[in-house]
């Protein structure tokens, strides 16, 4: 490097002295704009959710009562966080009825693949997007109800107009009811070691409602006691294993929700 | 490398092996640099990748081609469109699929802002690697505008997937013409802010001018691509060189690195570029907001998309330089292979090289100047 002179060294000095006090004179003049930072969530004028544009992508919602059951949506979603069964009406043979229609809210990424197909526009994205959960199973919406399921709605020839709920109104009524910190279900439906599929629905339901239907805890518990027979115990045993193979069997989705329910109906069960 | 770590191992004084990364503010993103240091001048810079690989070749094998699309998405988060860009060009290629003009000119106007927003972030984290915090402030508040913008047309902020194979997925909403341009008159004059603010500070211009150069036959050696190629004297674009889409009816420059205030190359050349990359974009979205022509936005595509058995390739001009897809097809649903050529991974190969001499600060400079971002390197 050629050596500098003094003249340079006090004109590299004031240079970059003059240099740094126009930045800064830029970064002062912010001191009198209009600030755009907003507070949230307590100082927005506005629910955040009502600012979003129209096409935002949030959280899905079903209106059962136009869904065709066409299953286009499960086929589109690229990871496969839609789960639809249908099953033929007990009661009216020609009548098809979907038992289940789950989706993984937090496997989902989003993309809006499954809305572009659904011939009813029973299935969209709304603008929800608050609904943090404190186990990841709430996550997993169920738009059928096993024990209720829905029939498919026939769509009238060269029909224009689907009678759809407000866009949003189902979901928002739904997370209103549940509260962030409400306890996950105890297992989610495709569950490998259930029995019967149709016993497994209302275990999911009754964790949110703690005095047990008695159907569930006559069912549960004598499943767990098989289990337990089996490992290990006589008789006299089964209430210490029967603890731990609760957890046990609540823990491979990891969810928070290692109930102390189990148990309880488990100590009835030897006497 | 491991020879390198055994080696270091024996040493002790001055000389020392330092791990710079994984999670490093300065590393864009999940990088670990091996630096084997002598004082403060580094004896060579060692790129360790690979700690964001999610295998996004690979699930593009699995899932149908409308829907890898999303995926696209995470190859570069920073600048989704281009990646969504890509892939529909080379989907459309095998399918043999024309794109409605409109179309065309609504995934140049989405990918031209998509290009300021990844500037503004790429030069605003430039400037906070190098010690001034403020300007990435201002420049993510600009970027904040255009993700607003798009999020308006696409209903995302990040991951767009808003390309269709055969067009695009949303038509203009109202009044977004008038928001775009009202925003385009306000970066316009921004941009002269932020010149004043950080570009032409005599402490950044030190910081940066004669730093990290890279001669213009080392960069094509390397197989640079974009602002990096650019930035070392390359005159060089694929949207005009090799025209896809609407290009060719813009009319735009192709700024390329001069030498303004050192070598021809240097980190400040690759700076500059950029800023000036953002300045055409601005251009370049009025002129197709102006000649926006009417029809349809998305072209006949068949549901199943099941092209025949056959290979294609699409380049296009990313925010971080050319990207390429090369699909392979054997006539099924599913692509038989995906590949996705990226600029982040070239680039990150010649940090090896230039690092020799540098000193351990500069290494940042040279990192934030070629813009990688990591899952542009690993996919």
């Amino acid at each position: 490097m050629p050596k500098e002179t003094v003249e340079q060294y006090i004109g590299n000095v004031t240079d970059t002295v003059s240099s740094f006090w126009h930045g800064l004179s830029i970064t002062l003049s912010y001191l009198l704009r209009r600030p755009i930072t907003t507070q949230y969530p307590d100082r927005t004028e506005l629910p955040v959710r009502d600012t979003l544009p129209p096409r935002y992508r949030g959280f899905l919602e079903v209106d059962a009562s136009i869904c065709t059951g066409c299953q286009a949506c499960e086929r589109a979603c690229p990871i496969g966080c839609i789960q639809i069964n249908l099953e033929k009406d007990a009661a009216n043979p020609k009548l098809r009825v979907v038992t289940q229609f789950d989706i993984d809210e937090a496997k989902c990424m989003f993309c809006g693949l499954c809305v572009e197909p659904c011939p009813t526009g029973a299935i969209q994205h709304t603008r929800e997007f608050e609904a943090s959960q404190r186990s990841v199973r709430n996550l997993t919406f169920r738009w059928a109800d096993p024990e209720n399921p829905f029939p498919v709605y026939k769509v009238v020839k060269g029909a224009e107009y689907f009678p759809r709920a407000p866009l949003g109104s189902i979901l928002r009524a739904r997370l209103e009811a549940k509260r962030w910190d409400a306890p996950g279900p105890e297992f989610l439906p495709p569950d490998p070691n259930a029995a019967a599929p149709k016993k497994a629905g209302p275990g999911a339901k009754a964790a949110a409602a703690k005095p047990a239907p008695a159907k569930v805890a006559e069912a549960k518990p004598a499943e767990a006691v098989q289990a337990a027979a089996q490992t290990a115990a006589p008789a006299e045993a089964t209430a210490a294993p029967v603890a731990p193979a609760a957890p046990a069997a609540a823990q491979p989705d990891g969810g928070a929700a290692a109930a102390p329910t189990p148990p309880n109906p488990g100590d009835g069960q030897p006497a | 490398m491991e020879k390198l770590i055994l080696r270091r191992v024996d040493h002790a004084g001055e000389e020392m092996l330092l791990n710079f990364g994984p999670q490093h503010p300065s590393t864009h993103g999940v990088i670990n640099f091996l630096v084997d240091t002598d004082g403060e001048v580094m004896k060579k810079a060692i790129p360790d990748i690979g700690y964001l690989h999610r295998a996004l070749e690979k699930i593009g094998e699995s899932t149908g081609y409308p829907g890898f699309m999303p995926y696209t998405d995470r190859i570069d988060y920073v600048a989704a469109m281009f990646a969504n860009e890509g892939y529909a060009i080379a989907v459309e290629r095998l399918l043999k699929v024309e794109v409605p003009p409109r179309a065309q000119w609504l995934r140049a106007i989405a990918c031209e802002l998509c290009r300021i927003a990844s500037h503004l972030v790429s030069t605003g984290t430039m400037a906070s690697d190098i010690g001034a915090t403020t300007p990435l402030v201002h420049a993510l508040r600009e970027r904040e505008t255009v993700n607003d913008l798009i999020e308006a047309l696409c209903g995302a902020r990040l991951t767009y997937n808003y390309l269709r194979i055969g067009g695009v997925a949303f038509d203009l909403p109202e009044g977004w013409r008038d928001r775009v341009l009202k925003f385009l008159d306000h970066f316009d004059t921004m941009l002269v802010e932020w010149d004043r603010l950080i570009t032409f500070n005599t402490i950044y211009i030190r910081r940066l001018a004669n730093v990290a150069v890279i001669g213009k036959e080392q960069a094509i050696d390397y197989g640079l691509v974009g602002p990096n190629l650019r930035g070392s004297g390359m005159d060089w674009d694929v949207r005009r060189d090799v025209p896809y889409g609407a290009y060719p009816n813009f009319k735009f420059e192709v700024p390329i690195g001069r030498g303004k205030y050192g070598t021809v190359g240097d980190a400040f050349d690759r700076y500059y570029v950029r800023v000036l990359e953002m300045m055409e974009s601005s251009k370049i979205v009025r002129q197709a907001l102006e000649s926006l022509p009417e029809g349809e936005i998305v072209a006949k595509v068949p549901r199943k998309v099941k092209p025949e058995a056959g290979e294609a390739f699409s380049r296009v001009e990313s925010a971080r330089g050319e990207m390429a897809y090369y699909v392979v097809s054997d006539g099924t649903e599913k692509a038989y292979r995906v590949r996705a050529r990226t600029g982040s991974f070239t680039a990150m190969g010649i940090i090896e090289d230039i690092s020799p001499g540098l000193m351990v600060a500069d290494l940042v400079a040279l990192i934030a100047s070629i813009d990688v971002v990591a899952p542009e390197i690993d996919r």
